[in-house]
């Protein structure tokens, strides 16, 4: 019998007020150690994706589930088993960043653990040990990534969602990502990945998917992707060209 | 969850520095408000004093009570009235009385010293009024909307945080952020009170408490609209622009434009067409008592001291019928007066009241006593004081006073009169409000500021249910 996916998009539909189609049915599912790439340009629907999955939005059509739960009848307890990484990560500036750490750990539920745990978090995205006692408010766009992802890995969750998580980061923090990507991939966690960074992509994700337009235009495990050009076959799907393949 | 969002506002308003620039500012001002208060009361005691010593003063050396003309009573200072002005700077606190008559309220405050009416007193109630309600917006305005421009709420909903929770943790947060520490300020002016010599009886230590916990409700009512205004923009700015326009018809627009509608709808006699009105009559009772005067022929000539009696006897009596007439028509004409005034006020405070700031206002000024009440409650004093001075010189001279000629005549060979004692004047006694007096019509207002959170509160949850948090 299959496993059930941690993370399951199924008919996934969001039309806005305003009438514009975000979302046009789209389905796909990501496994446990599973990382699921989502490529696409601006306004391809990747963020609303990600936003239904987090309840943010409510689908027009379909279901976004996370451990079999769907988001938008019982948000909540679907967000207990998700962690979440913007593209720019964002925290309260007047707060350390353990502090930070420490509020968004018990804001996911979880009973605060000793403050050795925080550090050792922090240490593993790659954050300076005298960064840790320091206020955010002087973090660079990378520090603060690190802590969001810091804030991911202490919540346990085992679905992880990352919008854009290594746009901006400088070549060796975003090389430092990857690795931590690996290895949180590694212990089992499913993690979806919007990005615009094909190259990426293609080095760490299990399955790469394609967006346009709001609709998902091609779906492929990246083992089958070995030795194409990812570029080439990337601007074919935005252009129009490629159908859809599992 | 709810405790941890709420120590996370605490730990977030308490670090930053507009938190340290404003509330220094609040602080300070309110610091000065107590310390003003205390020099204001002490300033009024001794000038209170002074015009009684001096009252009586101007009484010495008359030999016969029939000859005191001018006796004046004062308003005595409350240290209450010092905090809270309310009317206390508008209202006369000199009273000449005659034993019968009009009972005129002279030397306001503000009569005195013009310059304090163009700016008014930095009093508590200012404070709370005006300078908290500012802060209450300063901190709220981007309590929701801010956290959605920062970035911050789509990583905090990103967890299994239920939005009322989110909400309410704000809510109770930035009011314990902002509202403890600004009793300590409040906490140190009262113990200032007492060290500068401030009396304050146990009623009125009660009657401060709760003028402060108005105040505070006041400021939670500011901060729950605040945050409501925030959860329904999605940029801070046009929430802050939003609230600045609230906080414009409610603490400067509103309560006047309620004065001024309620003027329009009920018509009330203005002062100067009751005095004419007076006067006309006053005229008019005087023709007829000429006539009375010419007709007057005494019946003993023969003896002069006989004669002046009668004569004396004879004006005392048409003063006497005169001044009733004249009294039952200013009590006629003050009454009709007094009760349309009345439905007037009831109808301005009514429109006010949908203001939390008038609503406030009116919650402290009667707390302490110097409410639209307090000249009733002086000149229903005075009367009672009228008729007791009217009584003693009655008593003292076998006439009534106030009206009249009056003659005395001294033979060269008769004992010198002796000076008055000015100590057998009756003292005047001003008993103002205790809480039993004030606590029900203040209820009113204290139950509406608790109203305005809770109305506000539930709009702020109503609009954030649909708030978008991307």
């Amino acid at each position: 019998m299959a496993e059930r996916p941690m993370l399951e998009a199924e008919g996934l539909t969001k039309r806005y007020e305003d009438g514009v189609l975000a979302l046009d049915h789209i389905s796909f599912a990501v496994q446990k150690g599973e990382v699921y790439a989502m490529l696409g340009g601006n306004g391809a629907g990747k963020t609303t994706a990600i936003n239904l999955f987090l309840n943010f939005i409510e689908p027009t059509e379909g279901e976004a589930r996370i451990d079999g739960i769907v988001t938008h009848r019982d948000p909540l307890k679907a967000k207990e088993k998700v962690a979440f990484v913007s593209e720019n990560v964002m925290l309260y500036p007047n707060f350390t960043a353990m502090q930070n750490l420490d509020y968004f750990t018990r804001l996911s539920g979880r009973p605060a653990p000793p403050g050795s745990a925080y550090r050792e978090a922090l240490s593993r995205v790659g954050l300076q040990a005298e960064a840790h006692g320091k206020k955010l408010k002087g973090f660079s766009k990378g520090m603060r990534q690190k802590c969001g992802i810091a804030i991911a890995i202490m919540k346990n969750a085992p679905a992880i969602l990352l919008d854009e998580p290594t746009s901006g980061l400088d070549p060796q923090a975003g090389f430092e990502f990857i690795g931590l990507l690996k290895s949180l991939r590694d212990e089992g966690k499913a993690i979806l990945m919007s990005t615009h960074d094909i190259f990426r992509a293609k080095e760490v994700a299990d399955v790469v998917g394609i967006m346009n337009r709001g609709r998902l235009v091609m779906q492929r495990p990246s083992r089958d992707l070995a030795g194409l050009d990812m570029e080439k076959l990337y601007m074919q799907h935005i252009a129009g060209h490629g159908g859809l393949a599992a | 969850m709810l405790k941890l969002v709420i120590e996370k506002e605490l730990r977030d308003i308490l670090t930053s520095t507009k938190f340290t620039v404003s509330f220094g500012a609040c602080a300070a001002l309110i610091l000065l408000a107590f310390f003003m208060g205390a020099a204001g009361y002490k300033a009024d005691v001794a000038r209170y004093d002074a015009a009684r010593r001096e009252n009586l003063k101007q009484m010495e050396g008359l030999t016969d009570w029939i000859m005191v003309r001018n006796n004046r009573i004062f308003l005595p200072p409350r240290p209450l009235a010092s905090l809270v002005a309310g009317v206390s700077n508008d209202i006369g606190r000199t009273t000449e009385v005659h034993g019968r008559g009009e009972l005129p309220q002279d030397d306001t405050r503000y009569g005195e010293e013009p310059v304090f009416a163009m700016f008014r007193f930095l009093d508590l109630e200012f404070i709370f009024q005006t300078v908290l309600s500012l802060f209450a917006i300063l901190f709220a305005y981007d309590a929701i909307s801010g956290e959605k421009e920062r970035g911050t709420m789509r990583l905090s909903f990103a967890n299994p945080l239920p939005r009322h929770t989110f909400l309410a943790g704000k809510l109770i947060g930035s009011f314990i952020a902002l509202a403890v520490p600004l009793l300590v300020p409040i906490l140190i002016g009262c113990a200032a009170l007492s060290l500068l010599g401030v009396p304050l009886s146990a009623d009125e230590w009660a009657r401060l408490a709760l003028i402060v916990a108005a105040g505070i409700l006041y400021f939670g009512a500011f901060l729950t609209i605040g945050i409501a205004v925030s959860a329904m923009t999605a940029r801070s700015s046009n929430a802050f622009l939003a609230l600045l326009v609230f906080w414009i018809f409610a603490v400067l627009i509103l309560p006047r434009s309620a004065i001024l509608i309620a003027g329009r709808a009920i018509d009330v006699p203005s002062v100067d067409d009751i005095n004419a009105k007076k006067f006309r009559y006053s005229e008019q009772l005087f023709t007829e008592d000429r006539l009375k005067m010419s007709g007057f022929t005494p019946a003993k000539t023969a003896d002069m001291r006989k004669m002046v009696e009668e004569f004396q006897m004879f004006m005392g009596q048409i003063a006497d019928e005169r001044q009733k007439k004249m009294d039952e028509f200013s009590t006629r004409l003050n009454e009709e007066r007094a009760n349309r005034q009345a439905v007037q006020s009831a109808a301005a405070l009514g429109i006010a009241r949908v203001s939390p700031s008038a609503s406030f206002s009116l919650a402290a000024a009667t707390l302490a006593g110097t409410s639209v009440s307090m000249k009733d409650r002086y000149l229903e004093a005075a009367q009672g004081y009228q008729q007791t001075f009217g009584k003693f010189i009655l008593d003292k001279t076998g006439m009534n006073p106030g009206g009249g000629m009056v003659f005395r005549m001294r033979t060269g060979d008769a004992e010198k009169p002796k000076p008055i004692d000015t100590h057998e004047l009756p003292a005047f006694v001003f008993t103002p409000p205790v809480l039993a007096d004030v606590l029900p019509p203040a209820l009113t207002d204290l139950a509406l500021l608790v109203l305005y959170i809770m109305v506000f509160f539930a709009v702020a949850h109503a609009a954030f249910r649909r708030y978008d948090l991307r």
